[in-house]
């Protein structure tokens, strides 16, 4: 017999109300004018249990949409949930005693309390068994690292260590399950190579992990399987490896191109020998994002290109396949965009 | 654990979080013993300056107040005001707190009841209230020398507990909208502002036009706030007012009911539009 799903949702769609219907309006019964829009669009989702599992996309995507759904935080305008087998909407608590959420990371702490009372509120909140409850914050608070500082302020914590003291407290009631919001946005490199380490160690304890990022690298290190989200919509959804082979390529190449006139028939140029994913033109200084089969052949056809034009080419850079190339191939843009 | 016992621990959890919270600010219980005396001392001293004193002034205010004892008549009053903005804003403001700091959505994820945010910090903001009141009757006692028999201080102070749930019930339905609307104090000044006007808090209810003394009569605190003046000024026990009280615990248990409804439904309401961590 094969597990449930940890996760499931069938053509999920959040639709919230955009612009500002004011008090007088409302009095006066004026027709609503404000705008519709699907943060999340018809999303299908299936999450092993025991996977990292990433939705990756810009902010605006409908990632943290999706995952309040999830997390019973937010109502589905339509389509159905079902989490670790159970649904969200006819049995919330049900959902949430078997659901470790970290969803707005340090805001989340209550500052003027130590890290241990933080831990103690939220032990009583997520039910911990009273002759548990001790036992279970030291343990949450070691594999966090924070035993040595359990006892000070929270506000006097960094970023990192309060975004891992938030993982902590996902995990008090031992979740099988853990929903994690852009975990180590804020974070400087250590402490978010820390936090990975630590959705590593939760993924070998058997736990099944979904997470939000807008950091490619995090998701490509991190994530058994990427869905990449745009829109509100899943655009891709395979595991790294994977997603980064659709695009045909085996390297990119960045190239920055000194130009006065019109800039077409540069790349028209260079469209014979790759695929010009990206192009972008700012103060006499074209940018163009290339994918191609060998930049060892195609980095020379380009410096003819230029001279051909009668352009010249300040900068070359060549880097292997990343799942922001993906996501620009699938939608046109950058992630960062 | 039972389900019940476990929210009930969670609502232990919720109000000592509040009380550890207060105890980072200790400054603030400075403002909770000076200005329960400074305040209501000030008015009765304007009460005797107005009336000179004159036995036939205090006639006419024991004809309205049911006594001509002014300083007690007004420290019952100031106290039952504190009283009032803590249990009927408590809620509110905590839920409000926990919107803006961000931490309402990681209190909404766990399995425990949504009456432990609604009503468990309120129980940790009775720490306060205690002092104020411990204010009050020192104030009493060593500036104007009045010592309210013990009995019937315990008498008033069983009123007072008595009347909680009704309060809370009220103050319920206005931390509700907070989840809804987001920052609601503005409507919850306004009805302060009308409890204080209609419920004989700063002066007897006698004053009102009849019409205000019929809506008077469906406000829980004009019982609780006449009772408390009835066994400490005119010397009334509990058996006097049970009537009054009997009053009280039936419109809590009708508000309180209300209260749950309202907060289910605009809960509901935040969650479909989003207005949970939005504030």
């Amino acid at each position: 017999m094969t597990a449930a799903p940890a996760v499931e949702t069938k053509d999920l769609v959040k639709v919230f109300e955009r612009g500002r219907r004011t008090i007088w309006q409302r009095l006066r019964r004026e027709h609503d004018k404000r705008e519709r829009f699907r943060a999340v669009d018809g999303i299908d989702l299936v999450v092993e249990p025991g996977e990292i599992f990433g939705l990756l996309g810009p902010n605006g995507a409908g990632k943290t949409t999706t995952m309040k759904m999830l997390a019973t935080l937010l109502i589905p305008t339509s389509g159905t949930i079902r989490v670790l087998g159970i649904d969200p909407l006819m049995r919330p608590r049900e959902v949430r005693a078997r659901l470790g959420a970290m969803l707005s990371g340090e805001r989340s702490l209550y500052m003027k309390l130590t890290g241990r009372e933080n831990l103690e509120y939220f032990a009583a909140l997520y039910h911990v068994p009273p002759g548990e409850t001790k036992a279970r914050i030291e343990k949450v608070l070691a594999a966090a690292k924070l035993a040595d500082r359990a006892d000070d302020y929270v506000e006097r914590y960094s970023t990192g260590m309060r975004q891992r003291l938030a993982l902590a407290r996902a995990l008090l009631p031992d979740p099988p399950l853990v929903v994690l919001d852009e975990p180590t946005v804020g974070l400087d490199p250590q402490a978010s190579r820390d936090l990975r380490d630590r959705v590593r160690e939760l993924k070998a304890q058997g736990r099944t992990v979904l997470l939000t990022t807008h950091y490619m690298e995090e998701a490509d290190q991190l994530c058994d399987r990427v869905a990449i989200i745009d829109h509100g919509r899943i655009v891709a959804l395979d595991t790294p490896a994977a997603l980064k082979r659709t695009i045909r390529a085996e390297e990119v190449v960045h190239l920055e191109i000194g130009l006065d006139g019109d800039e077409s028939a540069v790349i028209d140029r260079l469209g014979r020998s790759a695929t010009v994913a990206r192009s972008e033109r700012s103060n006499g200084t074209l940018t163009v994002t290339a994918h191609c089969a060998s930049a060892r052949d195609f980095v020379p056809a380009a410096f003819d290109a230029a001279r051909s034009t009668g352009t010249t080419i300040h900068h070359v850079e060549v880097v292997p396949v990343t799942l922001e190339d993906v996501f620009l191939a699938l939608t046109g843009r950058a992630l960062r965009e | 654990m039972s389900l019940l016992g476990a929210d009930l621990r969670a609502f232990i959890a919720a109000a000592r979080k509040e009380v550890r919270q207060q105890r980072r600010y200790p400054t603030l219980f400075l403002g909770q013993i000076f200005w329960p005396v400074l305040l209501p001392a000030s008015w009765v001293l304007m009460g005797r300056a107005y009336s000179g004193n004159d036995p036939q002034a205090l006639a006419a205010f024991a004809d309205r107040a049911g006594s001509s004892n002014i300083a007690v008549f007004v420290f019952v009053g100031y106290a039952m005001y504190n009283w009032l903005s803590v249990l009927l804003w408590g809620a509110g403001t905590a839920l409000r707190q926990e919107q803006l700091r961000g931490t309402l959505e990681a209190v909404f994820v766990t399995p425990a009841t949504r009456l432990v945010p609604l009503f468990g910090p309120g129980v940790g903001m009775l720490l306060p209230m205690a002092v104020i009141f411990a204010s009050n009757f020192l104030a009493l006692r060593f500036f104007f020398g009045i010592f309210p028999p013990i009995g019937a201080v315990i008498q008033a102070a069983v009123i007072v507990v008595l009347g909680i749930p009704a309060l809370y019930a009220i103050g319920a339905l206005f931390a509700a909208s907070v989840l809804r609307f987001g920052e609601v104090a503005p409507v919850v000044q306004l009805i302060r502002g009308m409890f204080v006007l209609a419920c004989g808090i700063t002066f007897p209810v006698a004053m009102l036009p009849l019409w205000a003394q019929v809506w008077a009569k469906i406000l829980p605190p004009t019982y609780i706030v006449d009772d408390i003046r009835r066994i400490l000024l005119r010397g009334d026990t509990i058996a006097d007012v049970a009537g009054d009280v009997a009053i009280v615990l039936s419109l809590a248990v009708v508000t309180g009911i209300l209260a749950v409804a309202v907060f289910r439904y605009l809960e509901m309401s935040a969650r479909r539009t989003g207005m949970l961590g939005q504030f």
